[in-house]
């Protein structure tokens, strides 16, 4: 199993290039996190209007276009999950279970589709930063706020607990 | 399916954006930014901490520097306690108070300019002054030693004694007299050969102590001479003899009244001066610095006074500081519990 993240390149001068060089990765991590095509893209649009609104406070010393992309994308995300959460004890319905498709990545089997379900949003975006986006473990944690350490547990839980749930099915 | 055929269908399934959102989203990015913030809004955070403290510290030192250029030195002549009258030309008959001259140390250039008092001319004064110098090393001292006493002898006055030691530090203690009009010359001299650490000059008015004394004298040669023509005309040999030894009383009255009028004519002649020279090692009161080491001097003291409002600030802040850390501590350890029950609820 390889987990080597690619060469960085320059650092993108503008939103824009970093949006097309990016927006793939911060898809991807928002698909993962919600289970919603929909509200991925939704959350990737809120993402991208934050980062134009930031972007004088990015600083390139500081970590890869990409790492703060994805750290504005997770803030994003869970500013989502919060108002989902007030919104579903409100209304006492599984809101989000009923918007959740099937099949939300294109090219899953649908045995490892049905087991990426059965997780949580919290392994799922550690797979997604570390599997499918492929992010180094520093970048990672700065992503998620946590350290590198912390970063390797949860992936190994997460894979773990994926590995169990596909062969069960 | 192993975990490694599972890394590999994930990775080769990476989710691409839609084109429609791709589209959204840089039609989005490339339109203008928002009015660029200000420099104050740009710097947040720590950041305006690392820009304030420098800044702080530059602006501390700045006025520390200009208080110490701007603030005027203190004034390098010797505090004087001058009781009215030591100059002054009092009433015939009247006695003047002593006049007192005292100061602490000061330079020998400064010393130089002020002068001591001088004894009132025409009349008969006492002139005493003790002085007190610092010089650099027992070398000074000796040569200073020499030239004080080269001093006295060139002001026509002598060494009454000197007292010379030295060590590891030395001291010289010597009183000399010189004639009282050349008193405050030599005072003026004198200090030139080190730094003056203290200075007292004392004038006492003897005039009237003379004049009572003359008066005197004057009374007692009339009665002598009244005796004198009283012996001529004594009728008895027992008047004679009284007479004779009134008068030898009187004349030994007047023999004792001459010389008490001498002795105080004499004090009156020749001030007395006492020159202690100390050196430098054994004396109190370091010579003051140039003006740039002066100003430095009050530069530094500026700031020390800033350092210590500001640790003053910081011991009165700090437990503020520790609460306020704890607090953001807390919240975020919280809203990281909160969001790590948000992903595995969802």
């Amino acid at each position: 199993m390889t987990l080597e993240q690619p060469l960085a390149t320059r650092p993108p001068s503008s939103v824009a290039e970093a949006a097309e060089a990016h927006l793939d990765d911060v898809f991807g991590y928002l698909l993962y996190l919600t289970r919603d095509r929909e509200t991925a893209e939704d959350l990737s649009s809120s993402t991208f209007e934050k980062a134009l609104r930031l972007w004088d406070r990015f600083d390139p010393r500081r970590g890869s276009a990409r790492t703060w992309l994805l750290g504005i994308a997770r803030t994003t995300a869970l500013d989502w999950f919060r108002a989902e959460s007030r919104r579903r004890r409100r209304e006492e319905a599984a809101a989000l279970d009923e918007r959740v498709e099937e099949t939300f990545a294109e090219g899953l089997s649908p045995e490892l589709e049905a087991a990426l379900a059965e997780l949580s949003a919290g392994e799922r975006e550690v797979l997604a930063l570390r599997i499918v986006l492929e992010l180094d473990g520093e970048a990672t944690a700065r992503v998620l706020g946590i350290s590198p350490t912390a970063v390797s547990t949860r992936l190994s839980r997460a894979l773990k607990r994926l590995e169990e749930r596909v062969n069960q099915g | 399916m192993s975990v490694n055929e599972i890394v590999d269908e994930l990775r080769g399934s990476r989710p691409r954006a839609s084109e429609a959102l791709r589209l959204q989203v840089l039609t989005l990015s490339a339109s203008p930014p928002p009015r660029a913030p200000s420099l104050l809004a740009r710097l947040r955070g720590t950041r305006r901490l690392l820009l304030a403290l420098p800044a702080a510290a530059g602006l501390a030192v700045l006025a520390a520097t200009a208080i110490g250029v701007t603030r005027p030195a203190p004034a390098p002549v010797a505090r004087e306690a001058v009781a009215t009258g030591a100059t002054a030309e009092p009433s015939i008959g009247a006695t003047p108070p002593p006049a007192m001259f005292a100061g602490p140390a000061q330079d020998s250039a400064a010393a130089a300019q002020a002068k001591a008092p001088a004894p009132t001319t025409g009349r008969a004064q006492r002139y005493g002054a003790t002085l007190t110098l610092g010089v650099e090393d027992t070398d000074e001292l000796s040569a200073a030693t020499q030239q004080a006493l080269a001093i006295a002898r060139d002001l026509g006055g002598y060494v009454v004694s000197v007292q010379y030691a030295t060590g590891d530090t030395g001291a010289a203690s010597l009183t000399l007299r010189v004639p009282s009009a050349q008193a405050a010359a030599a005072v003026t001299r004198l200090s030139s050969l080190g730094t003056i650490l203290a200075q007292n000059v004392q004038i006492d008015d003897l005039q009237e102590s003379l004049d009572t004394l003359d008066g005197q004298i004057e009374r007692v040669r009339a009665q002598i001479a009244a005796l004198t023509a009283a012996i001529d005309r004594a009728e008895t040999a027992a008047e004679r003899a009284r007479l004779l030894e009134r008068r030898a009383r009187t004349q030994l009255e007047l023999r004792n009244l001459r010389a008490s009028r001498s002795g105080t004519a004499e004090v009156a002649r020749n001030a007395t001066i006492q020159l202690e020279l100390r050196t430098e090692e054994s004396s109190a009161t370091p010579a003051p610095g140039s003006r740039l080491d002066r100003a430095l001097d009050r530069a530094l003291a500026v700031l020390a006074w800033e350092a210590v409002v500001a640790l003053a600030i910081l011991v009165a802040a700090a437990p503020l500081a520790l609460v306020a850390v704890a607090v953001w501590l807390t919240r975020r350890t919280r809203r990281r519990r909160e969001e790590d029950r948000l992903l595995a609820a969802s």
